[in-house]
Parts: structure tokens; C-alpha cells; sequence
């Protein structure tokens, strides 16, 4: 019974979609208030249903009821409860499901918070986010039915991809799907301000907040993935321009360039139609993730053509919201009334290139991430674009970025003084320089492209570092007095230096840990020893150990440095016998100079004998990469709570909302 | 039932959202205008008090600030809608009818109404059964290998069948090698051992299944199943134009309908279909089951001695497949009538009485049964 009430909790949610998808757009056209006003509470019921189904469908997977053929396909009844409930967003229909919960969420979201947004925009904002959510839905109930029940029920599951049965994991895909999805409402904004023919400053504020929302999961969402894989996979890297971390990390860029030109949307009125645009293609590439990733395409585009139901839909839906909403861009925007002026050195110059480079760095990702997909639909052949690719072309797109990234912030508004700037920054540049040659000397083989980063990165953060502080008068004021400032500065002020140090941060991590990173593999025999960075590890055997679900051989490593004890590492092998298959369970021992890394792999053959094949990995730094994703992560929640995003008309009814006490 | 109960709520919350903007009719909306003016209104504050901390200079305050002056003006000639109009509520009423009957369309064609759900934690007796019958076949698998002789073929064979069902193709397949090299292994054994190796390797037919088909058809030619998995080869091997003239030859080999055919004749219809072949149907091989046309046109054509004949023929033809396909009730009913209609109490009896053997597992309001339980009592049972 209660998949069944998921199954029409999805066919209500659909229902009130349709009505949310033309009534408010109606009474918006109309100015009927009621009509504008449905959308609220069609939101809120969409989002009440769709909660209601994901629920009932997490029932089926946590009492493992086999009669829902998605269980059966997805879960086993022996598998851990934690990843039972996991099961429920790891299949195609399930995350589906997902997919389409929060495209509810984020319209409920408007609709409870959006209070300052004026009703008909509002209005128009919830139809187009519904139209999106009819889309998805009829696509979920008609090609990938999570309900699709299974009678008579098997007597068991058919287990999960094991190593998708990892916490990291469990947890990466709705948080993902927050970022990727949040984008949408952005997207809904922008297609209602085209049509109502209406974008200025104001717009931009009431967009900013769900911007940053959506920025800020999905970024988050993108450093748990590669967090996962960094100590899941076994291979120790943590990011491998797979298609799948492609189709996430462009909508991650274009989200940043449209986060940047909308600024200036706010406080100059300008970049209109610019920050239209980026809305529009920001979303656009989340759609075309979830076609990439939902249609099979990636298995082969072999497999594409010869099932191609859901990709031919997903395609169909991506056409008609891609064309549909640029076509529209296409006969609103040049309308559009002109900003502020501005000259090519200020704070807007700035922003300029930030989102120039960040369109270009996107468009390289996209071409890397798409060619290999229409040579082989054409030639047949199979290729991969892997980091060469991305480190000849997309670093160095990055490099420019990240110097205007320390200048930016010290730009005036209209027109600034690029050699007082400069002036002003000659601590930064000179630290900068100095870290460079320093590691230049410490390295002296070392590839110029990573000195050359580390060095920005230094750059980065000794000027960003440096431009709050002269917002605060730190030392060049009592300390009280700094603190003072410090108080009354604006959230958003304090999130976007933390925003950029964490990226400084990161840089740091990524350098870090690509270019000086130490790898050995080796055939390791109990009592073998090894030499790593300086650590010394001692193979002291493997031994079966059993699991929940699963049995493994485990290694017990003994590491050392300079003859002295530091720890034990015991990575291990696993073998899940209902799914036949393998995972490697790596050990790493956690530092915040680096990472020493291991994992082990069964005897290469039987002629073999005991050793077992032993990688040993140091990755310098990596660390800073998941430190740095968190303070961009907090940069942008301090964003968020900035006061400024919930200034709305006063209520006529109450007595007027005082301001805040002056800043 | 429970499910109308929740299913009816759920559809009354929506009905519900729907309405809900009726309840509240006070005109006050946010227009662009008053949006906008509150925020310019805000910007303006902020630059007053980054002069105040000195981040910019008076000139570049003076100048932001006259810049949003300027936008407040611009938004403030946008014309007001006036009076919101709150009409409408008709259209809403409207819809909360549809909502619902959409949500039930949608519902009954996506869902399966009426089917239970089944917990994992529930389903202990049939888990128990599923132990039994597991543990029932270890026990007939030790008593075979424990066996000096090595176990009878039938066991065996038995044992390979229930491994089959419990999706055990490896188990299926080790079983039935055991006996396919024995004197008394038919073709049958042969194709089984084929399948289960075929099974057990993901639907690829290895050298080992291949040998064992070829086998198969040296002892038998008429085998349909190694025809089947003969043509599979060939079809594997690439070579579908031939695959498919075989199962064409195994088909004009038969001489009366048989219920293999069927899947003969999609797979050469799917292998014309690629290489172009026209489609082909039952008829063009044999003579379906049942008088056809021409029959009954012949049959009202003849003396009442030659009818009778031909009758019986036909009547003896349907006992002869209910011979091979003895699990066929419609077939047992029909005989039956047939029978009784000839006059031919006792075989009419035996007709009935191997159809009700038949019955069990049919509804208890199947009109089949009452039709065996008359026959029964007409014939004398």
C-alpha cells in the first residue's frame, strides 16, 4: 500500500505542477492577486507530495520490501541500514526522484521566503520553475517509474554497487543535486524577469540569496565527491576530469561568473543581459549533467542508441528549456536598458574579466568533456581528454584569474587607480614572488606551472588578506577600534574574503598535492619495507577479517620516521560475495603537510605467492583542498546571511520595519 | 480498503492547497515598484555609512548616490497596477475538481491499484519454504553423489531442474554434466546442459555448450530446442543469415502445431527483420490447430458417415496433443465435449477426470470448474 500512496503522491504533485505552471502566470498577466498567490501554496503542496513519495519509497528500501522492483534492483535485505537508506537516491529512478524533490524545494523556498520579492514576479518565477518540475515528472512517471512494482516479489535483492556503500558517497549525490538543481530557480527568475521584460538592480538582489544557496551546495556537494574519491577509490587522486565531476564542475563555474556579474547587476545596473544569460546557461549545463549522466550516454553511446528512450526525453527536455528560454533572451534582451559606465580599470573591469575567463575555462571543460562523446557517436573511435588536456588549457585560464582575483577586490567602483593599487599590494606581490623562487630553489626540477601557481596562490591570499584588513584598519587603528569595524563590516563582505582565502587555500592543495606528489607500487611480501617521504613502512601481514556484509583481507602497516614509532595503517581489500565484487579500502594516515596514503591489492596470480601489490602514496597538502572547500562553503553561508538580502517593502498594514541601528 | 483512505487525504490536502489563496483576500501585494524602492532605499543607507567609515570618499559617495537617485526616479515612473484585482475564484474552484481526477488518471495508468506491499521481516514462512526446498535439494544432491553408481539419471536430471529454477545455472550445469555422457542420456539432456552452461555464462554459448548442441542434434535432428541454441550459435557466430534458414528448416520438418513454434517463428522474424527477410507466420508451415474454414465448408459438403469420420479424426488428432502437452485444460474440456458428442462415454470420463486433475489452482469462481463438474456427473463419475 504505501508505495502505492508514493505513486499518487507523484501523479498529485504532477497534478498541481500543471495548475502551478499556468494559473500564477496567468494572474500575473492579469494582476490577479489570488491567481498570483496559487503558486504559494501549489509550491508548498508540490513539495508536501513529492517528500511524502521520497518517503515512501525510503520505506520500501529500509523494510527492504521486494515487491518495488527499484528495491530489488538497488538493495538486499543483508545490506546496512545506513545504506538501505542511501539505496533510495542511488538508482536512476530514485535519484530522479531526488532530482525533482528539490526543484520542489527550491520553489517552496520562494514561496515561504521569498517575501520581499514583488507577488508578480514571484508568481511568474514558481509557473517556470513548474514547468521544469511537469518536465522532470512526466519523464519519471513515464520512462523511470520508481514505484514500478515487481509481483510475486523475489526473495531477495540484488545488492548495491558496493562501492557506492560508503558514507561520503551516501551523502554526496543530494547535496550535489541541491547545487545542481538549486540553479533551476535561478534559471525560473531569469526566464520570469524576460518576461516580464523587466531586469534591474533590485532583480539581482532578490535572486542573489538562491544563487548563493545553490553555489554553496553545490560546492560543497563537489568537494565531498572528490573527497570520496580521493580515499574511496584507492587510486589517490582526487579528481580525474571524469565526465561525470565535468558535468558538475560547469554549472560550478558558470554558478561563479553569474554569482560575480550579478554584483554588479545590484550595485551598478549593469551586466543585464549578461546575468540573464549566465542564469540561463548555468542551468542549462545542470540540464545537460543530467542528460550526460541519466541517459546512458557515458556507458557508450553505443548502448545510448540502442535503448534510447530516457535520453531521447531528457534530450527533448533540454531542447525545448535550452532553445525555448534563449529564445526568448534572444527577443527580451536587447530591450534591455544600458547600466552605469564604467572605465576598463575599476571594480566592474574586475568582474569583467573574472566572468570572461570563467565563461572560457567552462567552455574548455565543456569541449573536453563533450568531444570524445561525439567522436565516437561519429568515428566510433574511443578516447579519453584527461589531465593533460586540462592542465595545458584549463590552468592556464586559471592562473589570470586568480592574479585578478587579488586585485579585484581593491578596485573602486567606475573608475580606480590601478598603480596606487598596486602600490598598496607590493607586500603581496613581493611575498608572492619570493615563495616562488623560494620552492623554484627548493625544487629545482620542478614543473613551472605549479610554482608559478603556488606562487598566485600566495598572491591570492596575502591580498586578500591584506584588503580586509584595510577595510578593518587592523594595526593602523586601535585594536578596538578594528574590532569595531570588523563588527559592522557586512556579512557579505567578511563571506567574500573568506570565499576567496578559501580558494587561495585550495590552490595550495592543488598544487600541492599534483605536482609533488611521491607514488610507490610495489610487490610486498610480509616484512617487506618501503621508503616514502621520508616514511619508513613495514608490510606485517595480511590477515581475513569479516565484515557485515562482506569479507577482507586486511594489511597491517607499520609506519615509522627517522626509527621511531608513528602509527599503524590497515588498509584493506574487500569482497562482497552478493554483489561479486571488489572494493579497496585505502588507510591513510591524515596530517595537515600531507597525506601518506596506502592500499593493497590480492597477489597479481597464483605463481605470486604471498605478495601482495602495495601502493604507497605521499600527497603534500592535500588536506588544504577540503579546508579551503569548507571556508568557500562558509564564505558563501556568511553571504547569505547578510541583512541586505531580505530587504523588502514595508508592510502597509504594520507599522514600518525599522532598519537596523546604522552601521 | 486502507489505501482509499490515506490516497482520499492526500487528495483533499491538495484540493485544500489549491483553495487556500481564497481564504485569504486581503489586496495587499508587493508591486515591483515598492520592492525596488526598499532596496534602493537600503543602498542608499549602506553608502552613507561606508562614508562614514571612510572606505570611500565623499565625491564617489555623492556621485553612487546620485546614480541610485536616478534609478529610484526611473522605477518610480513605472506605472502602478492599481487595486489588485482578486477575482478568479471560479477558475480555482474549477481546478480543485480537476486535481484530483488528473492525479487519479495519471495514477491508474503509472500504478499498480490495489497491490500490497510486502516487508522484508514479513515474508519469514516463504523464506522458510525457500530453506526447505534449498535444503531438500542438498539432501537429493548428497544422497546422488554419496550414490556408488553415481546416482540415477532421473535424479539427476531432477536435481539440474530445481538448481534451474533457483537461477543456479552453475550448480544446473555441473549436475547435468555428470550424466550427459552416460548410455542413457538423450538429446533432451544434452540441450538442458547446453542451456544451463548458456545460463550460467550470461547468455554466451561457450565451446562447451556448442559441442553439446551439436551433439544434441547428432542424436536427435528433430530436437527442437538444439535447433533453438544452434541458431543462437550461429547467430553469435555472426552468421544470422544462417541461423535463420535453420530454424526455417527445423519449422517445415513439423507437421502439426507445437507451442516451441511460436518462439521459432519471433526469432526468425527478428533475424529477417535485420537481414530483410520477409515475416512468416504458423501458417506457412502447418495446419493450425482447430477446424479452419475450409474445413467446416468441407465438412457441411459430406455424407453424415463421412462428417463422423472426419470428426473423429479430428478429435483424434487433439487427443494425440493432449498426450505431449497434458497440462492443457481447454484442451481436456474440449475433448471431452467431443467425446460426449460421439458418444463415447468412457473416454468423455477420462477427458473430465484429467482436467479436474487440473483445477487445483484455479479461482474458486473459475466457470471451468462448474463445466468438468457437469461433464463428470453427465458421464457417469
Amino acid at each position: 500500500m504505501i508505495p502505492e500512496l508514493g505513486q499518487f503522491g507523484l501523479a498529485l504533485a504532477l497534478a498541481l505542477a500543471v495548475v502551478q505552471s499556468v494559473v500564477p502566470m496567468a494572474g500575473a498577466a492579469r494582476g490577479n492577486l489570488v491567481w498570483m498567490r496559487s503558486a504559494q501554496s501549489t509550491a508548498l503542496g508540490q513539495l508536501v507530495f513529492l517528500a511524502l513519495a521520497f518517503g515512501a519509497l525510503m520505506w520500501a528500501f529500509v523494510v527492504s520490501d521486494f515487491t518495488v522492483r527499484n528495491v530489488v534492483e538497488n538493495s538486499n535485505s543483508l545490506k546496512p541500514m545506513l545504506f538501505k537508506v542511501a539505496a533510495t537516491w542511488g538508482s536512476h529512478e530514485g535519484s530522479l526522484l531526488l532530482w525533482t524533490l528539490i526543484l520542489a524545494l527550491f520553489g517552496a523556498g520562494v514561496a515561504v521566503f521569498g517575501t520581499n520579492i514583488p507577488h508578480a514576479l514571484r508568481a511568474r518565477t514558481l509557473s517556470v520553475q513548474a514547468w521544469i518540475s511537469v518536465g522532470f515528472l512526466t519523464f519519471m512517471l513515464f520512462t523511470s517509474n520508481p514505484f514500478e512494482r515487481m509481483l510475486p516479489p523475489p526473495v531477495d535483492g540484488n545488492d548495491l554497487n558496493p562501492l557506492l556503500q560508503d558514507i561520503g558517497l551516501a551523502m554526496h549525490p543530494p547535496l550535489l543535486y541541491v547545487g545542481y538543481v538549486g540553479f533551476s530557480i535561478v534559471f525560473s527568475f531569469a526566464v520570469a524577469a524576460l518576461i516580464e521584460g523587466r531586469v534591474d538592480a533590485a532583480w539581482a538582489r532578490w535572486v542573489r540569496p538562491w544563487t548563493l544557496a545553490a553555489w554553496m551546495s553545490l560546492t560543497a556537494g563537489i568537494a565531498l565527491g572528490s573527497w570520496w574519491a580521493y580515499y574511496e577509490l584507492g587510486w589517490g587522486g582526487w579528481w580525474f576530469w571524469d565526465p561525470v565531476e565535468n558535468v558538475s564542475f560547469m554549472p560550478w563555474l558558470l554558478g561563479t561568473a553569474l554569482l560575480h556579474s550579478a554584483i554588479v547587476t545590484e550595485k551598478r545596473g549593469a551586466f543585464k543581459s549578461w546575468t540573464i544569460l549566465l542564469a540561463i546557461l548555468t542551468f542549462s549545463l545542470s540540464l545537460l549533467g543530467t542528460f550526460i549522466v541519466r541517459s546512458g550516454l557515458l556507458t557508450s553511446v553505443h548502448a545510448f542508441a540502442v535503448d534510447p528512450e530516457r535520453g531521447i526525453y531528457i534530450l527533448g527536455l533540454l531542447g525545448i528549456s535550452i532553445g525555448g528560454s534563449l529564445t526568448l533572451y534572444a527577443v527580451r534582451a536587447p530591450a534591455m536598458e544600458g547600466g552605469g559606465l564604467f572605465a576598463p580599470v575599476s571594480r566592474e573591469g574586475g568582474l569583467l574579466i573574472n566572468n570572461l575567463l570563467l565563461a572560457v575555462a567552462t567552455g574548455t571543460v565543456l569541449f573536453g568533456t563533450l568531444y570524445p562523446l561525439f567522436l565516437e557517436a561519429i568515428t566510433g573511435d574511443k578516447i579519453s581528454v584527461g589531465p593533460p588536456f586540462y592542465n595545458a588549457s584549463f590552468v592556464p585560464i586559471m592562473l589570470p584569474l586568480v592574479f585578478v582575483m587579488g586585485l579585484g577586490p581593491f578596485l573602486t567602483w567606475k573608475r580606480a587607480d590601478l598603480k596606487g593599487v598596486l602600490q598598496r599590494l607590493w607586500l603581496a606581490l613581493a611575498l608572492a614572488a619570493v615563495a616562488a623562487l623560494v620552492l623554484w630553489y627548493l625544487v629545482t626540477e620542478g614543473p613551472v606551472l605549479a610554482v608559478l601557481a603556488f606562487g598566485l596562490g600566495i598572491w591570492l591570499f596575502v591580498a586578500t588578506a591584506q584588503e580586509w584588513a584595510s577595510r578593518i584598519k587592523l594595526f593602523r587603528a586601535p585594536f578596538s577600534e578594528s574590532l569595531r569595524r570588523a563588527r559592522n563590516l557586512p556579512r557579505a563582505s567578511h563571506g567574500m574574503t573568506l570565499a576567496h582565502l578559501g580558494l587561495a587555500v585550495c590552490i595550495f592543495g592543488f598544487v600541492g598535492s599534483s605536482a609533488w606528489k611521491e607514488d610507490l607500487i610495489v610487490f610486498a611480501e610480509p616484512g617487506t619495507e618501503v621508503q616514502v617521504a621520508g616514511f619508513d613502512l613495514r608490510l606485517e601481514g595480511v590477515e581475513e577479517v569479516p565484515g557485515p556484509n562482506y569479507t577482507a583481507f586486511r594489511a597491517t602497516l607499520v609506519v615509522s620516521r627517522d626509527g621511531e614509532f608513528l602509527q599503524n595503517l590497515y588498509p584493506e581489500r574487500r569482497n562482497y560475495p552478493v554483489a561479486r565484487s571488489q572494493t579497496t579500502e585505502s588507510a591513510i594516515r591524515h596530517s595537515l603537510a600531507g597525506d601518506l596514503y596506502a592500499s593493497i591489492a590480492e597477489p597479481a596470480s597464483q605463481t605470486a605467492g604471498e605478495a601482495w601489490t602495495l601502493r604507497v602514496l605521499y600527497e603534500p597538502l592535500v588536506n588544504f583542498i577540503w579546508l579551503g572547500s569548507f571556508m568557500l562553503v562558509l564564505g558563501g553561508a556568511l553571504s547569505l546571511s547578510d541583512r541586505r538580502l531580505r530587504v523588502g517593502a514595508p508592510r502597509r498594514a504594520k507599522a514600518p520595519e525599522m532598519a537596523q541601528p546604522a552601521e | 480498503m486502507t489505501f482509499w483512505i490515506p490516497a482520499a487525504a492526500m487528495a483533499l490536502l491538495a484540493v485544500l492547497m489549491i483553495l487556500l489563496p481564497l481564504w485569504r483576500r486581503d489586496g495587499a501585494a508587493v508591486d515591483h515598484r515598492e520592492g525596488a524602492l526598499a532596496i534602493f532605499v537600503d543602498q542608499l543607507k549602506e553608502i552613507d555609512a561606508e562614508r562614514a567609515r571612510g572606505l570611500i570618499s565623499p565625491a564617489e559617495a555623492e556621485a553612487a548616490q546620485l546614480e541610485i537617485k536616478r534609478r529610484m526616479l526611473a522605477v518610480g515612473r513605472l506605472k502602478g497596477r492599481g487595486p489588485a484585482r482578486t477575482g478568479g475564484a471560479a477558475m480555482l474552484m474549477a481546478l480543485a475538481v480537476l486535481v484530483p481526477l488528473l492525479a487519479g488518471g495519471v495514477y491508474v495508468m503509472t500504478g499498480a491499484p490495489g497491490a500490497e506491499s510486502l516487508p522484508f521481516a514479513e515474508r519469514a514462512e516463504e523464506r522458510a519454504d525457500t530453506r526447505e526446498i534449498v535444503e531438500l535439494t542438498e539432501r537429493l544432491r548428497e544422497r546422488l553423489t554419496s550414490d556408488e553408481n553415481g546416482g540415477p539419471t532421473e535424479g539427476w536430471e531432477l536435481l539440474a531442474q530445481t538448481y534451474m529454477r533457483m537461477g543456479r545455472f552453475d550448480a544446473a550445469a555441473e549436475a547435468l554434466g555428470r550424466i550427459v555422457d552416460r548410455e542413457d542420456a538423450h538429446s533432451g539432456h544434452l540441450t538442458q546442459w547446453a542451456e544451463a552452461l548458456i545460463a550460467a555464462n550470461d547468455g554466451i554459448i561457450t565451446a562447451q555448450a556448442g559441442a553439446a548442441i551439436d551433439r544434441a542434434l547428432d542424436m536427435d535432428v528433430l530436437n527442437p530446442a538444439a535447433s533453438y541454441y544452434k541458431a543462437q550459435w550461429l547467430e553469435q557466430e555472426g552468421r544470422s543469415g544462417e541461423a535463420r534458414e535453420l530454424l526455417v528448416l527445423r519449422l517445415r520438418q513439423a507437421d502439426e502445431a507445437q507451442p516451441w513454434m511460436e518462439v521459432f517463428l519471433r526469432q526468425i522474424n527478428r533475424l529477417g527483420s535485420e537481414t530483410g527477410a520477409a515475416p512468416v507466420a504458423l501458417d506457412d508451415f502447418v495446419v493450425t490447430r482447430g477446424p479452419s474454414a475450409e474445413d467446416v465448408e468441407a465438412a457441411q459438403a459430406m455424407t453424415a458417415e463421412e462428417r463422423g469420420d472426419f470428426i473423429r479424426s479430428m478429435v483424434n488428432r487433439l487427443a494425440e496433443r493432449l498426450e505431449d502437452e497434458p497440462d492443457d485444460l481447454d484442451g481436456w474440456l474440449q475433448l471431452g465435449r467431443a467425446y460426449g458428442v460421439l458418444g463415447e462415454q468412457a473416454r468423455a470420463l477420462q477427458a473430465y477426470q484429467a482436467a479436474e486433475g487440473l483445477l487445483e489452482g484455479l479461482a474458486a469462481n473459475d466457470p471451468r470448474r462448474e463445466v468438468v463438474a457437469a461433464g463428470l456427473a453427465e458421464h457417469g463419475g
